[in-house]
């Protein structure tokens, strides 16, 4: 009864047990780098020692001196790439939350973030910007791409709302339809098969006219970036406030859009209807709530987060896309489950959750940098935090110091008094651990 | 003027507090040896509390338990069992796909050399089952029973485990009247052999039926421990809900009007077997009448319900409700005309994640002055919940946020009931809305009920209760198979009439058409 009242919160707890997951984390993985510099003789102790620093404050690395010791400090081009990379985690973070929030696991978003990808790259390329203003191509290319992530994401929903079959094995087939589309489309697609009224009047050094970026040598099996067409995200002064970085405007876009969806989750009746769809699909429908159709919207909805997300990456102007996907699914759409379990699907928890799985991927660059150790490192710390997140629910009645979060009433209490406290949050947190054995798969 | 050691259990000023509230508050349960112990109380009394803590699932603050006089300690269910304790919980603990017999013995199996020995387990429970009257057919499959066999199975799990402490929560709340009788007798088989029967209900008929003594719980306190011989119905639930509670509904005659509701030649299929779960079925409901319908559960009453309120879509046959042939509307058309107080109040009544005050507006929230462009006004959300609670009489832990599934099951009712009389629409659908309640809460449902009914709404009930279908309805409906087997009127009939249309043993000429 000594807790003060800010601990007796629940989002306060939530916090706490998000904090706490990413802290053991964060020390498994120093522990690991401990073992393994211990044992291994050209480490040694110092080389662990600047490995675990790596891991707390690696996004505060900046070089070696001549001395050979690490020198730590603001390092802008750390931070900017951090917030680049954050953009697309944070959209399919938000796929995740928002599929969660109703009840479905989308476990899709590779997919609609490749069909994304590919519609947005195309558009992106094929209408000149000799004849169309780059922001108005930038635009399409971005809105297309989320209405073919939408269509994509709609298709386990059509399934699950028409014919109850379950949502995971849906999006886990169609990622790889949409992998083996995506190859197959870049590989027949050609700008000359448009014939007239764009291809011809471009004056792009494009060899071909085909997708393929097969100008530069070493580029063999990339898509052009969009710079090619002068198509790219305004940078709005951000690559002054951290020079030496790729970040651009589309984390501001992905900080926009996780506001937007917290609202209409939170505020709207259209996320009323779809939280009860989610929470009680029965009780949605006896409340004249379309159940059917806010499935699909949420699939949807999903889709086309996961989908920005790729757009808002590719059309930054400065990644490459490679286009032999058949084999791969892109790593970025399976952290977006992470990223939506440590914000226990909170929208703006997702934009803090985003940008620390982007910190922990700057961190494992630089300790390949810097140290013998490589960025798989991070890979364990990610895998440890997705565990502990499964299990927030003990964390939070950890940090709520009590047994058991039995509400006052007994009124469950009264219906099955043997039955042991079965977390209702099981549902929310038992995403499957593939989340994390798919990771490192193709980032450009 | 007992010694103590006549007590088989003693549970001695028992505390246990739950953060915000005491859930016991002091209490002394003394069990005799071979008696029929009825613990008495509301939802939310803290009946189940009580017997949790002699569970073992929960543990105390204060009091301690003894048994046989001896003090012990019981820290979990496996202690409970090492003391011989046994519950049949409300909800059946069966595995679905196991046989009765595997069911039986799980848990506590014989074995040799670590291979099961069925045969000596088989011969146990099949001398039990002789000794006690109590049949099953332990080759069947749990999933295939009925559910009165099934709690038979629950009884012959605390038998073959050689429990001298059964405890019955809320044993006949899913059983059939035959069923609750062949219970009472089954019960009162044990407290002969000196076996204790901890009985925990609030159903007054069965206490006076089989009980030696009742113990009555009210908010936590304990209020005292009678001679079931030396008091009645109403004193009893006197003390259960602390003042004079009337046990019959008060009502004028109906004066029925206009037709509401017009239901012809009405189809419904069934999902579980081939057949139609209602077979043409027509009726009339009219404004200013308790039409109920009447029926052995199962017999189609659910899905005439269902598709009627347009969650399942019927196969033929005209629904009209206020003059509008609505047989093809979507749920929300209907909602438009009728309340739907739902069967299962935790499948369609309440999302149980959501708050109390979002429950509130569960079909209200697209309504102007609930929302604006789309966007929920929760200030307007928060004062109507707040209302409604106020009117209706919503406990719960934290008002309008609370949520719905930390509320008592009572307090959920009263909160769709709440929900749904507040829409105020002409017809009023409402399944067993007392099911489960105490008699406090019966009383407060079946008065809102009548007054609705006095204020010209139509109203459809569909009870399994005979005592509730022969107090509260003006017409009576009796279904069986899927069909109208009878009309009848409450004041012309009597219950054994009834349960005979229930049956199958009577019908009327012509009510069934084809």
């Amino acid at each position: 009864m000594n807790k003060s009242p800010l601990l007796k919160k629940a989002g306060t707890q939530k916090l706490l047990a998000s904090l706490l997951s990413i802290l053991i984390g964060l020390f498994f993985g120093s522990l690991l780098v401990l073992i393994v510099g211990l044992t291994t003789s050209n480490i040694g102790g110092k080389g662990a020692w600047d490995g675990i620093r790596l891991i707390f404050i690696g996004l505060f690395s900046k070089s070696r001196d001549a001395a050979g010791n690490l020198v730590f400090g603001i390092n802008t081009t750390n931070i900017g790439n951090m917030l680049f990379r954050a953009t697309p985690l944070i959209m399919t973070g938000l796929s995740v939350a928002i599929s969660q929030k109703t009840g479905l696991f989308n476990i899709g978003a590779p997919g609609q973030y490749l069909m994304g990808t590919m519609v947005t790259l195309m558009i992106a390329l094929s209408i000149p910007s000799t004849a169309v203003p780059p922001f108005v191509i930038w635009i399409l290319a971005f809105l297309g791409g989320c209405l073919a992530g939408a269509l994509w994401g709609s298709i386990p929903g059509m399934l699950k709302a028409f014919l109850n079959i379950n949502e995971v094995i849906a999006c886990i087939m169609t990622n790889w339809i949409a992998a083996n589309l995506v190859t197959w489309l870049f590989d027949i697609a050609r700008f000359s098969t448009i014939k007239g009224a764009f291809y011809c009047q471009t004056k792009w050094k494009i060899a071909d006219g085909t997708f393929k970026n097969l100008i530069e040598n070493t580029k063999s099996g990339y898509i052009y970036k969009t710079t090619w067409n002068n198509v790219a995200t305004p940078k709005l002064g951000l690559d002054k406030l951290f020079p030496g970085s790729q970040v651009n405007a589309g984390i501001l876009v992905a900080i926009l859009i996780a506001v937007a969806v917290f609202i209409i989750i939170n505020k709207t009746t259209f996320g009323f209807q779809l939280k009860a769809c989610g929470s009680n699909r029965h009780a949605a429908r006896y409340a004249g709530i379309k159940d059917r159709a806010n499935i699909i919207y949420s699939m949807a909805i999903a889709g086309a987060l996961a989908a920005a997300g790729a757009s808002l990456y590719y059309l930054s102007g400065n990644t490459e896309f490679n286009w032999h996907t058949d084999q791969t699914l892109p790593a970025i759409g399976f952290n977006g489950i992470p990223v939506a379990l440590l914000a226990m699907n909170n929208p703006v928890g997702v934009i803090f959750s985003g940008i620390f799985m982007a910190m922990l991927n700057i961190i494992g660059t630089q300790l390949t940098k810097f140290t013998a150790y490589n960025e798989y490192i991070t890979d364990v710390i990610i895998a440890v935090i997705v565990y502990l997140s499964a299990f927030s629910l003990a964390l939070r009645t950890l940090i709520a110091g009590k047994k058991k979060t039995v509400v006052a009433n007994d009124a469950n209490a009264e219906k099955k008094p043997a039955a042991p406290p079965a977390p209702k949050d099981a549902k929310e947190t038992t995403p499957p651990a593939d989340a994390k054995t798919e990771k490192g798969g193709a980032q450009a | 003027m007992d010694k103590s050691q006549d007590y088989v259990i003693e549970m001695l000023n028992i505390t246990k507090v739950f953060p915000g509230i005491k859930a016991n508050d002091n209490i002394t349960l003394q069990l005799r040896r071979g008696e029929i112990h009825a613990l008495l109380g509301e939802n939310g009394a803290g009946k189940s509390t009580l017997m949790s803590v002699l569970f073992g699932l929960y543990q105390p603050e204060e009091g301690v338990i003894k048994k046989n006089g001896q003090v012990v300690k019981i820290n979990n269910p496996n202690d409970a069992t090492a003391l011989n304790i046994g519950m049949v919980h409300q909800h059946f603990k069966l595995i679905e796909v196991f046989t009765v017999l595997d069911n039986i013995i799980l848990g506590a199996e014989t074995t040799k050399m670590g291979f099961l020995q069925k045969k000596e387990a088989r011969k146990k429970v099949e001398e039990l089952s002789k000794r006690y009257g109590l049949n099953v057919d332990l080759d069947a499959k749990v999933e295939d029973i009925t559910v009165g066999m099934q709690q038979r199975v629950e009884i012959l799990k605390m038998l073959y485990r050689d429990n001298e402490i059964l405890i019955f929560d809320e044993p006949t709340a899913v059983l059939t009247p035959q069923e609750i009788d062949e219970l009472m007798e089954i019960m009162r088989g044990f407290a002969k052999e000196g076996k204790s029967i901890l009985f925990i209900t609030h159903k007054l008929n069965e206490i006076m039926a089989v009980a030696d003594r009742v113990s009555v719980l009210r908010k936590g306190k304990y209020i005292g421990t009678v001679n079931v011989a030396d008091t009645n119905k109403q004193e009893l639930s006197n003390m259960m809900v602390g003042r004079p509670v009337q046990l019959q509904v008060q009502k004028e005659p109906a004066q029925p009007k206009e037709v509401i509701l017009d239901v012809k030649d009405f189809t419904v299929p069934s999902k579980l077997h081939h057949n139609d779960a209602v077979k043409h079925v027509s009726f009339q409901a009219h404004a200013g009448e308790i039409l109920c319908i009447a029926g052995i559960d199962g017999n189609g009453q659910s899905e005439l319900i269902f598709g009627l309120t347009g969650l399942e879509k019927s196969s033929g046959g005209t629904v009209t409700l206020c003059g509008q042939d609505i047989t093809k509307a979507s749920i929300r058309e209907r909602l438009g005309s009728l309340s739907h107080i739902p069967e299962d109040r935790h499948k369609h009544g309440l999302v149980l994640d959501f708050t109390l005050e979002q429950n509130m507006v569960l079909q209200r929230f697209r309504e102007k002055g609930f929302q604006h462009f789309g966007f929920i006004d929760n200030g307007k959300v928060r004062s109507y919940a707040q209302g409604l609670i106020d009117k209706f009489d919503v406990r719960s832990g934290q008002g309008p946020v609370t949520t719905a599934r930390s509320m008592s099951g009572g307090n959920q009712q009263k909160a769709i009931i709440a929900r749904e009389l507040d829409r105020d629409k002409p017809l009023i659908v409402a399944v067993q809305p007392t099911r489960g309640l105490d008699v406090g809460a019966i009383e407060f449902i079946h008065s809102e009920l009548v007054k609705e009914r006095d204020e010209g709404k139509a109203v459809l009930l569909v009870s399994l209760e005979l005592d509730e279908v022969m107090s509260l309805s003006d017409r009576i409906l009796v279904m069986y198979e899927g069909e109208i087997v009878g009309e009848l009127d409450p004041k012309e009939t009597t219950v054994q009439e009834l349960g005979l249309y229930m049956a199958g043993a009577k019908r009327q000429g012509g009510m069934s058409d084809e």
